[in-house]
């Protein structure tokens, strides 16, 4: 098993890339296999038909995949979002103002 | 839309409807944000080798307007006065540059095949000197041409005519840099690396275009042409740091971790001030048990910038590790005063408290 952290988080900057993340205002680290990512989660290009319900569902296809795809990085044993605009809540990625709208 | 209408001068670009595209969206840019200077810049360039001369002119003129101190666009500018013909305003561009860059053997150059054009050779010979004084990997271009015979400056017809040919092949370089990244920017890797090659066939001592060719084969992951772009890049500039680190970056993800440690010290050396270098290489050093070399990289990380959360969880563990269990707690409540919902860190915290 690979264990190395500069090769992980070489890979973790490709891996942003390759998923379309524009990483501008993402930092990411690798502590010992677990991956930190920070700040404001944001694609590059949005593929949409333009609604603001089709952009909500391919940012967070988005998430989802890249999520699999880090977590399936060899040698990351864990994976810790810290996005200031989406969290993860039972499972699901939500839009932070989205959440802060349904419990007003 | 082809090029109908207009001249295109020298050069020899066919004008295809993505160049069109790209103009047409850049000039919309411009209207949402006139007062960015790269895009007046790239506006001026489109035209320039679209054949409006006039109108790229005045897109120069603006971005240095808007931020003079924009060499690109400094460059650009002379270039299309040369093209032009209008020396006496492309020698007042290359002679105030050169002025505040004195060791600048790119602006010597172009100030020397000015002179070259006008027939002033003397004035010519001596920026020639000047620009293999500072720039000695001139040497070999230079002797193809033949100004370089027998460790002098030899000046003939054919110079001249090879000096024509210096303002078209900057721009046309340019541009097709410019198209290349603009495609590779929506993911056309192919359609980039055709641009890209082009701009370095052209002017194959940029390292510029190098350095992008590399970094397009790595977003492509075509990792050894990757390595062989970059490496070219710095055999023409070893001075530039981020190509070292673009380079190690690279060799991380064939498992090279040796290589990539030899660049990524070079990267560190080249450009200190970069907190993200010294934390990069502070991971090369920890994963190959070097503790105080790492710790002493993520110091200073941290003394760059503070708030590099990351840097101070890595010191934490690596603090813990020497059984320091002080100061890999006072690192982790730093961290959690920040994000108090870390759980990973609150457990580590926690079992040494």
């Amino acid at each position: 098993m690979l264990k190395e952290d500069f090769v992980i988080q070489s890979t973790i900057r490709r891996t942003l890339i390759r998923n379309n993340v524009d990483y501008t205002e993402i930092t990411f680290g690798t502590v010992r296999g677990v991956v930190y990512f920070r700040g404001r989660f944001k694609l590059a290009q949005l593929y949409t038909d333009g609604t603001k319900e089709n952009a909500l569902e391919f940012t967070t296809r988005s998430l989802h995949s890249l999520e699999r795809k880090i977590k399936s990085i060899p040698g990351v044993s864990d994976v810790v979002f810290e996005f200031f605009n989406w969290e993860k809540e039972k499972g699901k990625w939500v839009p932070k103002d989205l959440k802060e709208d349904r419990s007003k | 839309m082809g090029s109908k209408g207009f001249e295109r001068g020298p050069f020899k670009v066919k004008w295809f409807p993505i160049y069109q595209r790209i103009l047409s969206e850049i000039e919309r840019e411009i209207k949402i944000h006139p007062n960015y200077a790269d895009l007046q810049n790239q506006c001026g360039l489109l035209l320039t080798v679209k054949g409006n001369r006039k109108e790229a002119e005045s897109y120069f003129l603006e971005a240095l307007r808007i931020n003079p101190r924009y060499r690109e666009a400094v460059l650009n500018l002379g270039h299309l006065y040369i093209g032009m013909e209008r020396w006496s305003k492309a020698e007042a561009v290359f002679l105030t540059e050169s002025k505040k860059h004195p060791k600048d053997g790119f602006l010597r150059h172009v100030l020397a095949t000015l002179y070259v054009q006008t027939g002033r050779f003397k004035e010519a010979a001596y920026q020639f000197q000047k620009a293999l004084q500072h720039y000695p990997s001139y040497r070999g271009p230079y002797k193809k041409i033949g100004i370089w015979q027998g460790g002098k400056i030899f000046l003939n017809e054919k110079v001249k005519r090879e000096s024509r040919k210096i303002a078209p092949n900057h721009h046309q370089a340019q541009f097709h840099n410019l198209i290349g990244l603009f495609l590779a920017k929506r993911g056309k890797m192919a359609q980039a690396i055709r641009e890209l090659r082009k701009a370095a066939e052209l002017e194959p001592n940029e390292f510029l275009f190098h350095a992008n060719l590399g970094t397009v084969y790595y977003y492509r992951g075509d990792f050894q042409k990757a390595v062989e772009e970059y490496k070219a890049a710095l055999r023409i500039d070893p001075s530039y740091g981020m190509g070292h680190a673009n380079l190690s970056y690279v060799y991380g993800l064939i498992h090279r971790t040796g290589k990539a440690l030899q660049h990524l010290e070079k990267a560190v050396r080249l450009s200190p001030g970069y907190a993200d270098l010294h934390y990069n290489l502070a991971l090369l050093y920890s994963d190959r048990r070097r503790d105080e070399e790492a710790i002493s990289e993520l110091k200073k990380a941290l003394r760059i910038n503070p708030n590099y959360l990351f840097a101070r969880v890595n010191l934490g563990v690596l603090y813990e590790d020497q059984e320091k269990w002080k100061e890999a707690r006072r690192e982790y409540r730093k961290v959690l005063q920040i994000t108090p919902e870390d759980q990973q860190l609150r457990k580590r915290l926690e079992r040494i408290s």
